[in-house]
């Protein structure tokens, strides 16, 4: 089997949907800055490249047609880059990696580029059209439930406190801005062009964030509930990317590997409690490495919501010291497609930068799923 | 004529951020500055944070919140020589001579040749403020004075002097009306101008008797109010809304400026209670409360009242006098009744209409100017000397008599007559001289009260008319009470379809009422419900959809011309018509939820078309219906004609009039311009998503439901106009008709109006006035 790596990491800035910096970019003008960014970045030659994975949780609109091939054309690649859109909600980036790592392995091409990209701006969630099934949503409404009353769910399951939440809130915040004072953001991040000028710092991070001034709001989802806007990542605009390609391809094209892809996996859970998702597909994707949670040095887990986050570090057994070290998506922000290239390029990035064995990135998705990525220091 | 094409306010405390508001809400660009506050970072913080408390403000200064764009804040430091691009500069600042003057100077300095500078000044003579200026600034400086709010009062006294330009007056006057919707009244140079002469004399003497005479705050505003179709906030409520701490302010000015012989300085004294009031931080609703407050202690709002006597407050009771009971809307029954609400009525009543024939000729052109003065400025329903004819001027001047008060010459040469008549159906007024007056209306104001004066109804009922408003065009008049709609309006509707195709070439439906139409008449909905009379509400339902659809498709142009509440079935009219010349001030939504039911006289119809048409907005079968469902489902109320379009409940091509007086002009200009070449709408067909869509709006209202934003019974309710905006359990494939629609709207109105929870919100609503949220 040949070996997959992660050969390049970047972003766009994350900024706030609707009042925020990007509103006004088209996701796939977004998109294709990013990719054209990586592809700068890394040194590739675009002829060589394979395919463009995009990944898109509401792929309509801005973001439908094929938005992948679309992407290829508008970041002024070689016609012969093919382009494919993918969607598994907030794990579609992540997917895209999987996907490539599964295509090299079976000698189904040798360089991919691995994006995301979400505009919450200008396709909502839950997208222009919403049609539920009746029959299913009879039988089943939870396979509807909004990601809000989960996070509810997950948080009464495991007893967690409100306090607690905004807590974890509070440190996301503080490690996002320390990071980001320390400009540790700038090397992944590509400027991006927009009407009103060049737009190159995230716009969610809040480091004066305090649980005092998070106590303050009310609760977003219910009544009598303990999940706030606070405790939840906000709406984001933002694209990122990976290079995916052969450690032979890697080698031979002078390309410097972040991480090598050591297993990855995918794990369906009860969807009413969609944010434990990555406690199943974490434990495939470690058993599949023939490792344990202590043997990871890195991890990034998506913090789709407090409650969710920490139910997942504490049914791993993870240590909250080495998770999301530079802040996660609570602070930085969610844009659902592109939030898996994110933290798989971000764990890759530290094992690199920080030194390490293993690192582990992990999500939950909506639906009741989870999605995980090992990687291993080159 | 100069016409003003940009403002600038300078001085942005509440009276001027809200001038600068009305401003921007007539889509004009205007600048705001202020000082430069000690130590500030950001220089423009002043007017800045005006504009974004406005923007929370409710009342909303604003009549869009994207009408903000047009104001550019700054500083008068940095900003001042941008004026220069201004037609009409604003001074709004504190009322102080010196500072005002020095203002002046650099305004001066920099201002453009020609353009206009005011003061909104409520104390200051003009005289005075232009005292040692140069002639060229006092050529081009008149007072503008504003009402608070500034969006919603309609009275703009202007003051000019002798040296006052020719066409400054008119130029501001001009935009004033056409722009702002103001009715602009010229006073002379008399301290309070018109307005506030009289009202500050009115106020001090109704306390003052208040005091004196031992009632309660309840009683005096309950006496003070409808008798003499003065607002229900009487004199305290009104003292309380304006701000207590500014009554000593006014007063003691007022008292410093008038002459000796002026009839207030009889009435004036210091009140302890209200600086004692004002001292303990009780200023009004801006503060902790003044004359009423809400009490929050153990966790409930309890509305109480001062004591007059003691200063002390206690449970708000409702008053109780037989005199104002009696007097419903008669301001004599209430004057001469022999209690003590009459004897003050009377006492405060009296003196207060008699100074107004004492100020009338030194302050205003004409009695009519008093009359709109306060009617506009002060909300009275009438005038002062309509009051005094509707009292009898004879009756008024006994009364003065035996009180001892001095009859003023005006109420003398009156003796006998009365301040207005009609002669051949046109109105009269009576002059200084003591001869009469016909009253002409602008050019471009048409009055439906000058033509019902004239003429006879064309068609109509107890309920509605049918009215020859001249050159073709027939205007339908509602006149039920809140101008409910029910089966005579119906009918008086379809009666006007036919008059109008047989003798005319378009049809109007407006009114001068405050309110186009509250909306169906739930008094006799809920009457039928109670004694089950199922087959007789459906039938109206059924109808409404049929007059309502016969009103869209008649063979002529429609325009409906609302103005204040257009609510339910108003709306549901308005939506059935070709086009809409709307007041600015119109407060439109489909509020059928509120009550427990949903639009079905074709509201959710329209409503679908609508934002289906509407090329801006997202494709796809759900995203009309959702945007709908959004709107409906919470019966969302736009605060204005502007703020309707962003709703679509009026078209992007509909037209605003910002001049109450100008929407009938304004409405029949418009059907006649459709008259050529017209043609019916085409019917629309409809392809709605289903039960999709339903089961998508419900799980939306599940998660209001678990927020506890939406009640129970809210469920219920918009479950059922899920189903209609979802078009029922059609598929996305097949086409659905108007009728078809109208079929899922009464079906769905007639399962909501038997069940319990409706009646519960209906009979809440009737005997309450607000919501009930079950």
């Amino acid at each position: 089997m040949t070996n997959a790596v992660i050969a390049g990491y970047v972003r766009s800035p994350f900024t706030p949907a609707r009042k925020g910096a990007l509103a006004k970019v088209r996701p796939d003008d977004l998109a294709a800055q990013v990719v054209k960014g990586l592809v700068e970045k890394t040194g590739i030659d675009p002829n060589a490249i394979e395919d463009l994975i995009l990944g898109c949780a509401f792929p309509e609109g801005e973001q439908g047609f094929n938005v992948a091939r679309l992407v290829t054309f508008i970041a002024g690649l070689p016609r012969s880059v093919a382009g494919v859109t993918v969607n598994r909600f907030c794990g579609s980036s992540m997917q895209s990696i999987h996907q490539a790592a599964g295509a090299i392995a079976i000698g189904a091409g040798e360089a991919f580029i691995c994006a995301g990209v979400e505009s919450m701006t200008r396709v909502p969630m839950m997208g222009f059209n919403p049609l539920p099934n009746p029959v299913l949503y009879k039988a089943m409404p939870e396979a509807y439930m909004g990601m809000g009353d989960t996070a509810e769910n997950v948080a009464a399951k495991y007893g967690l406190s409100r306090a607690d939440q905004e807590a974890f809130a509070v440190e996301s915040h503080k490690r996002a801005a320390n990071a980001q004072a320390a400009g540790k953001f700038v090397d992944e991040i590509i400027p991006i062009q927009t009407k009103d000028g060049i737009v190159s710092e995230d716009g969610c991070i809040r480091g004066e964030t305090t649980a005092e001034g998070l106590a303050d709001l009310k609760p977003a989802f219910k009544a009598d509930g303990v999940v706030t806007a606070g405790t939840s990542s906000p709406l984001t605009d933002g694209a990122s990317a990976v290079l995916v390609c052969s450690e032979e391809f890697a080698a031979k094209n002078g390309l410097t590997p972040l991480a090598r892809i050591k297993s990855v996996a995918v794990d369906g859970c009860l969807p009413e409690i969609m944010g434990i998702g990555p406690v199943g597909a974490s434990k495939k994707a470690l058993a599949r490495a023939g490792l344990t949670s202590a043997d990871i040095d890195v991890t990034e887990l998506n913090e789709a919501f407090s409650s969710q986050a920490l139910a997942s570090i504490s049914d791993l057994g993870l240590d909250v010291a080495k998770v999301n070290i530079d802040g996660g998506a609570l602070a930085i922000g969610h844009p659902l497609g592109a939030t898996g290239a994110r933290i798989v390029g971000k764990a890759a990035s530290i094992l690199k930068r920080d030194g390490g064995k293993y690192a582990l990135a992990s999500q939950c998705i909506g639906g009741g799923q989870g999605i995980a990525t090992i990687l291993e220091a080159m | 004529m100069t016409t003003i094409k940009q403002v600038a306010v300078i001085g942005a405390g509440v009276m001027g951020a809200g001038i600068a508001a009305h401003i921007a809400n007539s889509g004009t660009p205007v600048l705001l500055l202020d000082i430069v506050p000690e130590g500030a970072k950001n220089r423009n913080a002043v007017a800045e944070g005006a504009v974004a408390k406005m923007l929370k403000t409710d009342p909303a200064p604003f009549m869009s919140k994207r009408v903000a764009k047009l104001i550019t804040c700054g500083n008068i430091e940095d900003d001042l020589d941008k004026i220069a691009k201004c037609d009409w500069i604003i001074e709004a600042v504190i009322e102080r001579l010196d500072i005002k003057q020095d203002l002046y100077r650099k305004i001066d300095a920099v201002r453009a040749k020609g353009s206009v500078v005011s003061s909104n000044t409520s104390t200051i003579p003009l005289a005075t403020l232009i005292g040692g200026m140069d002639d060229s600034f006092a050529k081009d400086f008149i007072i503008t004075h504003f009402f608070n709010p500034p969006r919603y009062m309609r009275l703009l006294e202007l003051v000019g002097s002798g040296a006052t330009r020719d066409g400054v007056i008119d130029m501001v006057a001009d935009f004033a009306d056409r722009k702002l919707g103001k009715t602009c009244v010229t006073c002379h140079d008399e301290p309070g101008f018109i307005a506030n002469r009289l009202g500050v004399y009115w106020i001090q003497v109704a306390m003052v008797e208040a005091i004196d005479r031992k009632l309660t705050v309840e009683e005096a505003d309950s006496v003070i109010g409808r008798p003499f179709g003065i607002p229900k906030t009487g004199v305290f409520g009104l003292m309380d809304l304006v701000g207590l701490d500014l009554m000593p302010h006014v007063q003691s000015s007022m008292a410093g400026l008038l002459d000796k012989s002026d009839p207030f300085h009889a009435i004036y004294r210091e009140s302890e209670l209200v600086s004692k009031l004002i001292a303990d931080g009780y200023t009004g609703r801006k503060g902790k409360g003044g004359f009423y407050r809400l009490n929050r202690e153990g966790g409930e709002k309890i509305k109480e009242s001062v004591d007059l006597q003691t200063g002390e407050f206690s449970k708000s009771e409702k008053a109780r006098l037989g005199s104002v009971k009696a007097a419903g809307k008669d301001p004599r029954k209430m004057m001469e009744a022999s209690d003590k609400g009459g004897q003050y009525g009377r006492a405060v009543m009296a003196k207060t209409l008699a100074y107004a024939a004492f100020i009338a000729e030194s302050a205003a052109n004409s009695i009519t100017d008093v009359d709109d003065a306060m009617k506009l400025g002060y909300a009275w329903k009438t005038g002062p000397f309509e009051l005094i004819d509707a009292i009898g001027v004879d009756a008024l001047i006994s009364m003065l008599e035996e009180d001892g008060v001095e009859v003023p010459a005006l109420l003398q040469k009156a003796a006998g007559k009365s301040f207005y008549k009609v002669e051949d159906g046109d109105l009269y007024f009576l002059g200084f001289e003591g001869s009469y007056a016909k009253i002409a209306r602008p050019d471009g104001v048409l009055l439906l009260e000058d033509i019902k004066r004239k003429s006879e109804p064309v068609a109509g009922n107890r309920a509605a008319s049918l009215w020859d408003i001249g050159d073709g065009v027939a205007c339908l008049e509602f006149h039920t009470k809140m101008n409910a709609l029910d089966a005579d309006v119906l009918g008086a509707i379809k009666t006007s379809i036919r008059t109008v195709k047989k003798q005319f070439k378009a049809m109007v439906i407006y009114n001068e009422a405050s309110n186009f139409s509250a909306g169906a008449n739930l008094g006799l909905a809920l009457f039928a419900a109670n004694i089950a009379a199922w087959p007789e509400i459906e039938n109206l339902v059924e109808t409404g959809q049929e007059t309502y659809k016969a009103l869209k498709y008649s063979p002529f142009p429609v325009v409906g011309a609302p103005s204040g509440l257009a609510l339910g079935g108003g709306c549901e009219v308005l939506l059935h018509c070709d086009a809409v010349q709307a007041h600015g001030e119109t407060y439109i939504g489909l509020v059928e939820p509120g009550v427990g039911l949903i639009p079905a006289w074709g509201g959710c119809k329209e409503m679908i078309r609508r934002w289906a048409e509407n090329p801006k907005f997202v494709k796809g079968p759900m995203a009309p219906s959702a945007k709908a469902f959004e709107i409906i489902s919470v019966a969302t109320v736009a605060k204005s004609a502007m703020e309707a379009k962003e709703n679509l409940f009026f078209r992007e091509s509909d037209g605003i009039t910002m001049n109450r007086n100008r929407l009938l002009a304004d409405a029949k200009e418009r059907a006649l311009s459709m008259v050529d070449g017209y043609e019916a709408p085409e019917e629309f067909t409809y392809r709605l998503p289903g039960e999709a869509a339903r089961v998508a709006f419900e799980m939306a209202v599940d998660g209001f439901h678990r927020l506890g934003k939406a009640t129970d019974y809210d469920r219920v309710v918009a479950g059922e106009l899920a189903k209609v905006l979802a078009g029922g359990d059609t598929d996305v494939t097949e086409e659905l008709s108007e009728d078809d629609i109208l079929e899922l709207e009464r079906e769905g109105f007639m399962r909501l109006v038997r069940n319990e929870g409706t009646m519960a919100r209906v009979e809440h609503m009737l005997f309450t006035g607000k919501p009930l949220r079950n």
